[in-house]
């Protein structure tokens, strides 16, 4: 009995998995085409963002702050947060513009957001290398002194990220007004994001609350990856994790509830 | 086997509510030609695409042991701004079919030519169900959903229907939502009407379609 369960969790694993990369390909062809250079579109959009703003700070603040390169900050500050925004944005209304593809019984509502999100990470993950090693050929850039905790401070900063997506998708479906909050609470959000700042450069008492953002623990954890011992850095690895899982869990609840009233045509 | 136990299904808009199937009970043996009769909005397609999965029963459970195709109809099922290939290929991966066959075989089927290059939006309803026909015929499906879609095909069309679905594989399952009393009667060995809700099956089809026809 057991055996046979575990059987019928894996081939649905297999066709989930299977669902996803068709849903992935289908993506990259709706999005950027097969013209010029197709799919590497994907990370040229997290690129421009933060080799702009780079080059915005450094005019206006100069080579360095608190002993750090400002280029080198912006990029490792405005990828991650592209994932979010672009993440959470691309969620919204994500199963009704997706509805027709329902009419086949394997695709989950969750594998559409799935297949958007590693899209986004993959993105940012390539963007981030790519702008990263340019930097440090010019010397602009750390070479990563803990490239580990770099990728497990992206990791939980994506999870986290990922769990508000499987929220924001549902409740997009249940009220259009939640559609016209999604970008103005986005950008609210900012300074509680480490984009600008770390925690080692507030006082003690603003960091107490600053270090309650998830997304703050996974930005830390990232820098310290990249920076080591030049910078101080807080985090709690288990508070993204924690508010993800949290997240992820209500998140999952609400799409299987939508699902049941999603009327397709 | 497909089995429809209590089914109800209610949409809501806004405030409003709209209860559109009550109470259906369904059971459908492999072989059964079942025809779904009712008036335009009687909940027909909603049917079908309870059956299908698209859509979920408000209330009730529907249990699947056979092998369905997505509801053929004028639309779903394909993405609009991918061509005819793309979508072809989609549907391959996703049903792990080798995609080169039924390349091969919605080349045939369809006769669409050039036109499978071009995004599935720009096609008319025929065209789109002729690509839908023939990709649910290249799986192999046990079980055929139809909504009302044959009609809109020309002669040679139906003329390729008939002898592919209806004829060579005579052995599957159909559930087929239509208007078209001459085709029902042709095709179907059982049929349901389906009123204010409520479904009621007759005991042959011919005294379903006379009761169909005073509604």
């Amino acid at each position: 009995m057991t055996q046979s369960s575990l059987r019928k969790l894996y081939a649905g694993w297999r066709v989930q998995v299977r669902v996803i990369h068709a849903l992935m390909i289908r993506e990259l062809h709706t999005r950027f085409g097969r013209e010029n250079i197709g799919f590497l579109w994907i990370m040229v959009e997290p690129l421009l963002f933060a080799g702009l703003v780079a080059i915005v700070w450094r005019f206006m603040k100069g080579p360095t702050e608190h002993g750090v390169s400002v280029v080198a900050f912006a990029v490792t500050g405005y990828i991650p947060i592209t994932l979010f925004r672009h993440g959470v944005s691309r969620s919204v209304a994500i199963f009704t513009a997706n509805g027709s593809l329902l009419y086949h019984r394997q695709i989950k509502i969750v594998d559409f957001i799935i297949a958007r999100f590693t899209i986004e990470m993959l993105g940012g993950m390539m963007a981030y290398a790519f702008i990263s090693s340019i930097l440090i050929y010019f010397d602009q850039f750390p070479v990563p002194s803990d490239i580990g905790l770099l990728i497990g401070g992206w990791l939980v900063y994506s999870f986290f990220c990922f769990s508000l997506c499987l929220i924001i998708a549902p409740l997009s479906e249940m009220s259009e007004v939640l559609e016209k909050f999604v970008p103005v609470t986005t950008y609210i959000m900012l300074p509680f994001s480490g984009l600008f700042t770390m925690a080692s450069w507030l006082t003690p008492e603003i960091r107490a609350y600053f270090l309650w953002s998830p997304f703050v623990n996974g930005m830390e954890m990232m820098r310290k990856g990249i920076w080591g011992d030049q910078v101080t850095a807080y985090y709690n690895i288990w508070n993204p994790i924690a508010c993800g899982l949290i997240t992820a869990t209500l998140g999952l609840a609400l799409c299987r509830r939508v699902r049941r009233t999603l009327s397709i045509t | 086997m497909i089995i429809c136990h209590n089914i109800c299904k209610t949409y809501a808009h806004g405030n409003s509510r709209k209860r559109v199937l009550k109470n259906i009970n369904l059971a459908v043996k492999p072989g059964d030609r079942l025809a779904l009769l009712g008036r335009n909005g009687a909940g027909k397609s909603t049917l079908i695409k309870l059956i299908g999965g698209v859509e979920m029963p408000t209330s009730g459970k529907i249990i699947r042991h056979m092998s369905l195709s997505w509801p053929l109809g004028f639309s779903g099922g394909f993405q609009g701004s991918l061509t005819g290939y793309d979508n072809a290929r989609f549907i391959a991966r996703i049903y792990q079919r080798d995609y080169l066959q039924i390349k091969a075989y919605i080349e045939d089927f369809t006769e669409l030519g050039q036109q499978l290059k071009m995004p599935v939006k720009t096609y008319s309803s025929g065209m789109r169900a002729r690509l839908a026909f023939a990709l649910s015929l290249a799986i192999e499906f046990d079980c055929y959903l139809i909504d009302e879609v044959i009609m809109v095909g020309d002669q040679n069309f139906s003329r390729k229907c008939q002898h592919e679905l209806f004829e060579k594989r005579r052995d599957r399952t159909l559930i087929l939502a239509s208007h078209s009393t001459s085709l029902i009667r042709e095709l179907c060995n059982r049929a349901l009407i389906i009123d204010q809700g409520k479904a009621t099956e007759y005991s042959d089809v011919d005294s379903a379609i006379n009761v169909y026809s005073h509604l």
